[in-house]
């Protein structure tokens, strides 16, 4: 079982002052200190215009400040979004090599398409066109990494022969996953040989059923390069402290008002009506699980890693036993939760409920 | 997190009276829908609102309009301008106004849902490669939208958003959450434009739209379900809302 923290930035009103400084900076000390405890990944997403909800604009620089601060955890571009208004491919290739570079080898790359207006209509995209160009994306990320130079003519992009520079210091490239949102993305993850970023909470039936699926078909695929990352991971909240009635207290808190942040976001369906956006989008993480099944005494939802660690280990425990390889968390909403007690919860995570799982390197094979 | 900052008092004169919640459902047949998004100018997105409900990000006004061909009030086609809103978690469309061409038909989805509407002309006019709708305000063109170029859609790739509007109710001035639901047989995306659009002739000046999004039409059944919850305008839905029964 392998655990990230994932960063979101997420920035408070009022804007003035230096509160986007202050997000900035506690989030490159949690790296350090998860660099520290032996936490695997540092997750940054990429999002455009999510006001508080996520000032994470750009991830590749926040990364490449991640992989100088720090020496062993893998930074997680988690993810780019696949689409040409909003990143080029041929930059996107560019920057991720670089980054790969800069951090010694630690990349991993994460692909998406976006979910909300917000962005698209801010880059006059077409929802209709997303899923398309991100397949178009990962068929051809990983043949600019390759040595050599490369012509191509495709539906959303086309280029002379250039030979795209740099090259990716893993070979052939960086494990390459797919953020999935709404239900079946996970099996266009697993037949193209990629691994599953979750970032939408199931309940622990569906994400069972889900996880079982994937590992199934991706046996099967037809992957996009010679190597298949079959890895799968969840996004949750982590909020852990030695007295549950103030995990529930602090850590509930900090759910809450992050799904208020993501509830207010201008889903794409709800604004342009299309088959290409099935779902609304990423659902606050935890909003998907099982609310209809028991809540412990103090009132956390099953499935949330919020509590003492018993509790947390107990609940880590169950999202394993469904085949999942790693869980990301989310540490924080808009600063609700002071910086000493995020890491304080990190620190005893890494201490109490860390070492009771078996920790293995990831599974990026050739095939 | 952004709150509406229009006056409540303000908003308070154009809202229609209830004598009571017990309104019975009623379903409309062969209603001809159409529900037109447009972003909205970042300057009105709080001023729109009253502080009990947020704003989304971008803005956005919902023009939508039933063609009904029959009902217990008689024929009548309606029009509302709705700014996209959440109540809480929730999405909404508060209207900010509305016209409807029949006076009964008006009074009775004021009086049982908290449904406004000015008398007015309205006009929802379908062809086989787009829609217009008109309407006309004593003598202001309040809008006339044209929406064209359909595709056709998955019954259910489409979201009608809830109903927010404010009443005057038995238990004071309340936002009236109404809930239609939507049993479409047909639905196509159109891509709609704006051709006129007069704020003022809705009851609400700073309403403006501004880059359009995306527009459906369909035809089905429309249901107005009895009313479940109300809620304070000026406060938070978390802290505000209230069952009927």
């Amino acid at each position: 079982m392998q655990f990230g923290i994932f960063f979101e930035m997420s920035t408070p009103r009022p804007w003035g002052g230096d509160v986007e400084r202050q997000v900035w900076h506690n989030a490159l000390e949690q790296a350090r200190v998860a660099d520290e405890l032996g936490f695997d990944w540092v997750w940054a997403v990429e999002h455009h215009f999510l006001e508080e909800y996520s000032h994470c604009s750009a991830p590749e620089v926040v990364l490449a400040a991640v992989a100088a601060q720090t020496t062993r955890i893998r930074v997680g571009h988690g993810a780019v979004v696949c689409v040409p208004e909003i990143n080029h491919p041929i930059r996107v290739a560019e920057r991720a090599a670089a980054l790969d570079i800069v951090s010694g080898g630690r990349l991993d790359f994460g692909t998406a398409r976006s979910s909300t207006w917000t962005e698209l209509g801010g880059f006059h995209a077409d929802p209709e066109q997303t899923k398309q160009t991100w397949d178009e994306f990962v068929r051809v990320l990983p043949r600019m990494w390759a040595d050599g130079p490369l012509a191509y003519e495709g539906q959303c992009f086309s280029m002379p022969e250039r030979n795209v520079l740099p090259k990716p210091l893993q070979k052939p490239h960086p494990p390459m996953w797919v953020t999935v949102t709404s239900p079946g993305t996970e099996l266009d993850a697993a037949e193209r040989g990629l691994g599953c970023l979750g970032v939408a909470a199931a309940g622990y039936a569906e994400q069972e059923r889900r996880t079982r699926e994937y590992h199934r078909r991706i046996q099967s695929c037809d992957p996009v390069s010679s190597v298949v990352n079959d890895q799968v991971t969840t996004l949750n909240f982590l909020y852990c402290h030695e007295d549950p009635a103030e995990a529930a207290r602090t850590g509930m808190g900090m759910v809450g008002l992050f799904g208020l942040a993501n509830s207010h976001l201008l889903w794409t369906r709800e604004a342009y009506p299309t088959s290409a956006y099935q779902s609304l989008g990423n659902l606050s993480p935890g909003a998907g699980a099982d609310r209809s099944g028991p809540a412990d005494p103090h009132g956390i939802p099953e499935g949330i890693v919020v509590g003492d660690p018993d509790r947390i280990a107990a609940v880590i425990g169950r999202w394993e036993s469904m085949g999942l390889t790693g869980i990301n968390f989310l540490l924080n909403a808009q600063e609700v939760v002071p910086q000493e007690r995020v890491l304080a919860s990190m620190r005893l995570f890494a201490s109490e409920v860390m070492p009771r799982f078996k920790r293995e390197p990831a599974s990026v094979g050739a095939r | 997190m952004l709150s509406g900052t229009a006056e409540v008092a303000e908003l308070a004169a154009r809202a229609c009276e209830m004598a009571s919640f017990d309104a019975k459902a009623v379903t409309l047949a062969g209603v001809q829908v159409l529900q037109a998004v447009f972003e909205m100018d970042w300057a009105a997105r709080q001023a729109v609102l009253p502080p009990g409900l947020h704003p989304t990000n971008p803005p956005i006004v919902t023009f939508l309009a039933w063609q009904v061909p029959d009902s217990p009030w008689g024929s009548f086609t309606m029009a509302q301008a709705r700014a996209g809103c959440r109540s809480g978690v929730r999405p909404r469309g508060f209207v900010a106004g509305a016209v409807n061409d029949n006076p009964a038909a008006a009074a009775a989805l004021a009086g049982g849902w908290g449904l406004p509407g000015v008398a007015g002309q309205v006009r929802l006019q379908r062809w086989y490669d787009a829609v217009e709708l008109e309407v006309v305000v004593g003598t202001a063109t309040a809008l006339r939208l044209v929406a064209s170029r359909p595709v056709p859609l998955r019954l259910g790739d489409v979201q009608y958003t809830v109903t927010t509007s404010l009443a005057l109710t038995p238990r004071g001035l309340r936002l009236v959450q109404s809930e239609p639901e939507y049993a479409m047989d047909r639905v196509e995306r159109v891509q709609p434009r704006l051709e006129s659009f007069d704020p003022s002739a809705w009851g609400e000046p700073a309403l403006a739209p501004t880059t359009p999004v995306a527009a459906t039409v369909g035809t089905g059944a429309v249901t107005l379900p009895p009313l479940r919850y109300v809620s304070r305008p000026e406060v938070s839905a978390f802290e505000g809302t209230e069952p009927v029964r």
